[in-house]
């Protein structure tokens, strides 16, 4: 157990006597009732087999911010990372702040903030390895560093920056809450550290001594409606119409008199000027994402088409392209397209190696169902692609049930592709456009590769290259009405979507047209192909620079989605859990310095040797338990 | 609700596997939090913690403290001598008596060469109070250099001269549990939560439970202004005419303490006349309150039952510093504001040990505030060091300040300078790097090798820090606090006490035995000797032992032989002075009212220089960042130098937030991230002092006239937007190591 010092100050402690029996939210307060399986287990901290004694230990517990009263002093952070021995990159918990008025008519507000042990933890939900436990024991949400992958997923949906992706590690790791304190009737170390009397921390919608609001909400802090956090506020002091966040991303807090309370709006802070932008989407991290899904992606349409508009439906163009002896390359090439993709999305994660804990969590996470839909599409798409080496009944037979697992892969890793990244604090991928570009992509791109491979293969292929570019041309018309909406709805929509626009038309400015000056092209040129097909040596400069124009149309389509999103989360300082100085820091190379407390974004090495002690630690009996629990979350 | 796995693994939180807590007082700042280093087995310092049953700090950090364990083995802490012929040439690693030998040895032959007050010793307030006491006694017992002074010119003395002037000593009256008992408090340019947090933390504790009203005096809305009752945005160095107005109002409206003022002081009449052409309508013009709020606020102050001031640096840094501390404690006087619970005026001071070196150094004078002037105090020390009272000069010699000019003129031939960096905290570095370039021989004592005035060194000797040595400390409220020894110096390094004594063998050799000095090795033994120096004077310690200071996690002085014979346990806190009637330190037991007419000499704004520069600490810096720069938990919120910019300057200018600016001074450039914030008026900006090549290359520092600080908070600067942003960058990052 933790040990608590003989002259530990008053203050430490946990001070609760009462409790409401609900949240606001209608949820109980008591996390399980007397005599449930849940109860008198140890937490088993660091192997600690004792209980605690702490009389509340089974209700939700949270934080309580007096915004009013935070000074920035950086104690509680640092007491934080200092008890968790956390290197200067990382932080459980951290301080931005909002600032408005008018010198000296000027107010900043500092908001503390780490993980809000939500009653809704988006983080446990969208996990694909089940790192996270939402615990009885004072309703903490907890994370496992050595059951993550590193795959970041929980930093995308978490509104608050609470899980911490290292890129040195390779792994998520974030506030425990302290439980070993609670567990010994102790505060978290960061609300005894507190020098401004600003954090406080009990059980759940409890008033501390001395304060009397309440709330959900302080301006800065998002929509709580998200996950239902555990954190409640007092703010008394009367702020400006406009705060202002002071970190690089583009918004402010307006004053909603109706609402009463704050509501996020673009804030025009680098002017108009449009830029290219190039540098930072070439070196963007999630230029993985961006091979992975545009190869998914093109390699799905193909096949859809191959299989549905050909076996199924007869399409003429298709099966004669199938009855060629294109089919063969086609296939090789998909499973090759599909298997690159793959492979650089699982190097991508922190920790490669750990590739198959991605199925963990079925039950709740759309990425999980994702990495399970994919991986069925691309095992049909092997046996498919390798039965059709043979022509008999046996084998025959192999393809087709090959070709429906593809499909049904299709339909499931399709559909959580789009919907993963309908995740509600990332207002700019929450839209329907991202399923229209996730499936005019495929075809589009498919079509493409189809058109490619058969009028390679096929002598005569003027037909072929008619029909697809109707395909290619559908499927762009597709994307191009998406992102009509998509730019409409952001421009009125939420302050992030707004924001995430706004860097759009000026950091990315030049790149954004040039990607809707080649969409519109392309259209023209495919539509124009769909009547006239090629043909000679002029068509098949035309086709190379059609097959060019759409690909770079698709990657900076696809790398502007993942390196504007802005997300909807806390505000960050000046230099610190600043996004624009991060950016910086690491394009100045003023990150070489280790106590800038910037890492760079790394790639990770798949550790075959982990891989195989865990294949050796864990008995068959093991490993299928494990896969039973996926099934029963147990 | 959801509840993840059923199966749950164990829970894993970071062990760092304590074994042993190490007492010590915290070797940042002056608030003197009492904190413990934790050991692992391996004996590494892994862990720091504030003592919870210690008066100070009552369990709080702030987050240096909270990892000073860090500070052992960071980055650019000297492991081994070093010496080289001159600057310009490469370091060599040396043994000990080797680069002692060589110091002492080019002492004695710069000072047969050009007299024996061509070499100054500089030193700091970051050492341990034993420690400035050998150094004094080696310096002005056997050296015999006049040009003696600490960095503390640079911080607080402007507070000890003022001090000194009001009441005929130094030594802060108040005390922390002063916020407990007032009614009112008044901050002078003191930004509390960022400079002193626990202190703050202190007040804010008392604000909670009592709720007095808090006025703020401060051109740049900080988050202690921000929260103030009235926030007082003075023109910068003007701060003496608001208090001479504040005075006017106070004395026409018979608003003042008669009582107090006939029992305890001397020059009432004087200050009349002078405050009297203060008048509201006038001070007004000239310090930028309007007369209703100068009015209102010294209403506020006199009618108060009892009233605090507290004041830092936006007094002290100030051709006015002096004055200003002598108008605060005006102030208290005619209000009877001194020597009681919750009336006080506070010097919220500095560095960990700066009034260590007020009380012992013996850069001012001699030992425990004696005076070199004083023909029986010289008497007195050198019957007690065994020095001839001839030895001693008549009159206390140049200041740091000083001490550069008087290198620039060549008239300072060699240097001992010891654990502070004047390349990066003196005004106008381009001045301070040609004094430096100009010395025969420097000799570099520190803890770090990197700092940047170790480009000068001959000789440098690599010194332990902090808790790698053994002493103690005196806080900002008297209180004495010990340091232990928590782990051994890194690598080669000694305590600085260690090299002190070893220099002093070296001078000491000189003597016949029956002239030489007494050197004691223990830091104990030297505090008793100390403890016997100070028997019945003002700050009186000897009723204390470094046992009895660590038992009571520090105590206050005065704590007499006497207290301590009768059995009287040290109070745990409010101890105070002045609380009798005429006992200040003047003969007659009266202190001063001094009257303070002000003459604007400061470098204001103009068409050429339209900004006001105004300098100042950040919360997670410590001075010029040798320590936190290195220290990625500390670093990290502010790695790169910037400057507050109010945005609708910067809209005229075309920067935008994050961009690089060049700032110009009459003296140099600067190049600054800019960060735009309505904190700052919009002719002002604000540059943190931490960075080195920066915020110093700007300054002007003009000298108060009485304790020579310079004026580092009012210099005027211009700002030009940079248009190739990445060539600033490399060259902002070329100009500093960390």
């Amino acid at each position: 157990m933790f040990q608590v010092r003989e002259d530990e100050p008053k203050y430490a402690f946990l001070q609760d006597k009462d409790s409401k029996d609900q949240n606001r939210y209608g949820k109980p307060i008591e996390l399980t009732t007397e005599g449930d399986a849940l109860r008198d287990q140890s937490l088993n901290i660091n192997n600690d087999s004792d209980i605690g004694d702490n009389p509340n230990r089974y209700k939700q517990h949270g934080f309580y911010f007096t915004a009013d009263n935070c000074i920035a002093c950086h104690a509680c952070e640092a007491a934080c990372s200092e008890k968790n021995d956390n290197a200067g990159h990382i932080a459980f918990r951290s301080v931005g702040f909002v600032e408005g008025g008018t010198y000296p008519d000027y107010r900043r507000q500092n908001i503390s903030m780490a993980c809000n042990h939500c009653d809704d933890p988006v983080c446990l939900k969208g996990c694909p390895t089940r790192a996270y436990t939402k615990f009885a024991e004072y309703g903490a949400v907890l994370q496992d560093p050595d059951i993550c992958f590193g795959c970041g997923y929980c930093t995308w949906v978490c509104p608050y920056n609470a899980p911490q992706l290292d890129p040195v590690e390779g792994t998520v790791s974030k506030c425990n809450m302290c439980v070993d304190r609670l567990e010994v009737g102790l505060k978290p170390a960061c609300v005894s550290a507190c020098l401004g009397n600003a954090l406080e921390f009990g059980v759940i919608e409890n008033t501390p001594d001395d304060r009397y609001q309440v709330d959900a909400q302080i301006p800065g802090f998002p929509d709580p409606s998200i996950t239902q956090p555990n954190i409640r506020f007092q703010q008394t002091k009367t702020l400006s119409r406009d705060m202002k966040r002071v970190d690089s991303t583009a918004i402010k807090y307006h004053r909603d008199d109706d609402a009463g309370n704050y509501q996020p709006v673009l804030d025009e802070k680098h002017g108009k000027t449009k830029h290219w932008g190039m540098k930072t989407l070439l070196a963007s991290h999630e230029n993985a994402h961006v091979m992975f899904t545009l190869s998914a992606q093109a390699v799905m349409g193909a096949f859809v088409m191959l299989v549905i508009l050909g076996s199924f439906f007869g399409a003429p163009v298709i099966e004669s392209l199938q009855a060629s002896n294109a089919k063969i390359p086609l296939l090789l090439i998909m499973f090759g397209l599909m298997g690159t993709g793959l492979y650089k999305l699982n190097m991508h994660l922190g920790k490669p190696h750990r590739f198959y804990r991605g199925f963990n969590n079925l039950r709740h996470s759309p990425l999980s169902r994702e990495i399970a839909g994919v991986s069925a599409f691309f095992a049909g798409l092997a046996g498919y692609t390798f039965f059709n080496f043979f022509d008999n009944a046996f084998t025959n037979f192999l393809a087709g049930a090959s070709a429906l697992l593809g499909l049904i892969g299709f339909a499931a890793g399709s559909y959580y592709m789009y919907k993963l990244y309908r995740i509600k604090a990332r207002p700019f991928w929450d839209h329907w456009q991202t399923a229209s570009t996730f499936y005019g992509t495929m075809l589009s791109l498919g079509g493409l590769l189809m058109a490619v491979v058969g009028s390679l293969f096929m002598p005569n292929s003027a037909e072929l290259i008619k029909y697809f570019a109707m395909i290619i041309a559908f499927g762009l018309i597709i994307e191009a009405f998406g992102l009509l909406f998509h730019a409409k709805d952001l421009k009125s929509g939420s302050g992030e979507g707004q924001a995430a626009h706004y860097e759009l038309s000026t950091t990315f400015g030049k790149t954004y047209w040039l990607r809707n000056a080649l969409l519109v092209l392309n259209i023209i040129l495919v539509v124009v192909i769909s009547y006239t097909s090629l043909s000679g040596i002029g068509g098949i400069l035309v086709g190379l620079l059609l097959t060019a124009s759409l690909i770079a149309m698709a990657y900076l389509g696809r790398i502007i989605f993942y390196a504007l999103v802005t997300p909807t989360t806390m505000p960050g300082a000046f230099f610190w859990k600043n996004k624009g100085f991060v950016d910086h820091a690491r394009e100045s190379g003023l990150a070489d310095m280790q106590q800038l407390g910037v890492a760079y974004e790394r790639h990770h090495k798949f550790d075959v040797k982990e891989l195989m002690d865990t294949v050796k630690e864990n008995s068959l009996m093991d490993m299928i338990e494990q896969a039973k629990a996926i099934v029963t979350g147990k | 609700m959801l509840f993840g796995r059923g199966k749950k693994n164990p829970i894993k939180i970071a062990d760092k596997g304590v074994k042993e807590w190490k007492y010590a007082t915290c070797g940042y700042c002056s608030t003197g939090c009492a904190i413990e280093v934790g050991l692992n087995e391996e004996g590494r310092a892994v862990s720091s913690r504030g003592v919870g049953n210690a008066d100070v700090n009552r369990g709080k950090l702030c987050l240096k403290g909270i990892f000073e364990h860090e500070l052992f083995e960071s980055d650019g802490r000297g492991t081994e001598p070093k010496i080289r012929d001159s600057f310009h040439d490469d370091w060599q690693t040396t043994d000990w008596d080797t680069a002692l030998d060589k110091t002492y040895s080019e002492i004695r032959r710069v000072q047969e060469k050009y007299g024996r007050d061509s070499v100054a010793v500089i030193s700091t307030g970051q050492m341990l109070t034993e420690e400035f006491y050998t150094l004094g006694k080696l310096t002005r017992g056997i050296i015999g250099t006049n040009n003696y002074d600490g960095n503390t010119t640079l911080c607080m003395a402007s507070a000890v001269s003022g001090y000194k002037r009001s009441f005929g000593s130094d030594g802060p009256p108040g005390c922390y549990d002063d916020f407990d008992q007032t009614d009112l408090l008044i901050a002078w340019g003191s930004n509390l939560p960022e400079q002193h947090p626990i202190i703050y933390w202190r007040m804010k504790e008392a604000q909670e439970k009592s709720g007095f009203p808090l006025i703020v005096i401060d051109p740049r809305v900080t988050m202690l202004a921000q929260n103030a009752d009235r926030h007082l945005t003075v023109t910068p160095g003007t701060d003496v005419v608001l208090m001479n107005s504040m005075m006017h109002v106070i004395l026409d409206e018979g608003l003042e303490d008669k009582r107090y003022i006939e029992a305890n002081t001397n020059g009432i009449e004087e200050l009349r006349a002078e405050v009297a052409k203060y008048d509201p309508v006038t001070a007004a013009k000239i310090c930028g309150i309007d007369e209703d709020t100068i009015r209102a606020v010294a209403r506020q102050f006199a009618k108060a039952k009892t009233a605090m001031q507290i004041w830092t640096m936006g007094i002290n840094q100030s051709t006015h510093g002096s004055d200003g501390v002598v108008g605060i404690n005006n102030l208290a006087l005619i209000t009877g504001n001194i020597g009681i619970p919750g009336g006080t005026s506070l010097s919220i001071t500095g560095q960990c040990n700066a009034m260590g070196t007020r009380e012992w150094s013996s850069c001012s004078g001699l030992p425990n505030h004696r005076l070199l002037e004083n023909p029986q105090d010289r008497e007195d020390i050198g019957k007690f060091w065994n020095v001839d009272p001839e030895f001693f000069p008549k009159k206390r010699g140049m200041f740091q300040t000083d001490i550069y000019q008087a290198m620039e003129l060549g008239e300072i031939k060699g240097l001992w300078l010891i654990a502070t960096n004047p390349m990066s905290s003196l005004p106008n570095t381009a001045r301070i790097r040609k004094a430096m370039e100009q010395l025969e021989f420097c000799v570099i004592q520190d803890c770090y090798e990197d700092t940047e005035s170790a480009q000068y060194g001959d000789v440098y000797l690599p010194a332990g820090t902090w808790a790698e040595k053994d002493g103690v400390m005196t806080n900002t409220e008297r209180r004495i606090n010990v340091v232990k020894p928590v782990i051994k110096p890194h690598g080669n390094s000694k305590p600085d006490l260690w090299i002190f004594n070893r220099m002093a063998e070296r001078f000491n050799a000189e003597k016949k035995p029956e002239d030489k000095l007494n050197f004691p090795e223990k830091a104990a033994d030297i505090f008793l000797e100390m403890g016997k120096l100070s028997e019945g004077r003002l700050s009186d310690n000897s009723g204390m032992t470094h046992e009895l200071i660590e038992k009571h996690r520090g105590i206050q002085w005065p704590y007499t032989k006497q207290q301590a014979e009768a059995g009287e346990a040290p109070k745990t806190k409010g101890v105070r002075l002045y609380t009798e009637d005429a006992t200040f330190r003047y003969p007659d037991g009266k202190a001063k009212l001094i009257p303070l007419p002000f003459i604007d000499n400061n470098e204001v704004p103009d068409n050429k220089f339209p900004f006001w520069l105004n300098t100042g600490r950040l919360i997670e810096h410590w001075h010029g960042r040798t320590k936190t720069g290195k220290l990625s938990n500390n670093n990290k919120y502010s790695p790169i130098p910037f400057a507050e910019l109010n945005p609708d300057a910067a809209r005229e200018l075309g920067v935008i937030a994050g961009d690089y600016i060049r700032l110009v001074s009459p003296r140099s450039d600067a190049i600054v991230m800019a960060q735009l914030t309505h904190r700052v008026p919009k002719n002002m900006i604000f540059v943190p002092f931490h960075f080195h090549d920066c915020a110093n290359r700007l300054t002007l520092g003009l000298l108060d006239p009485h304790s020579r600080q310079p004026a580092y908070k009012q210099s005027a600067v211009r700002l030009e937007r940079i248009e190739d942003q990445e060539a600033a960058a490399q060259m902002s990052m070329e100009m500093r190591t960390f």
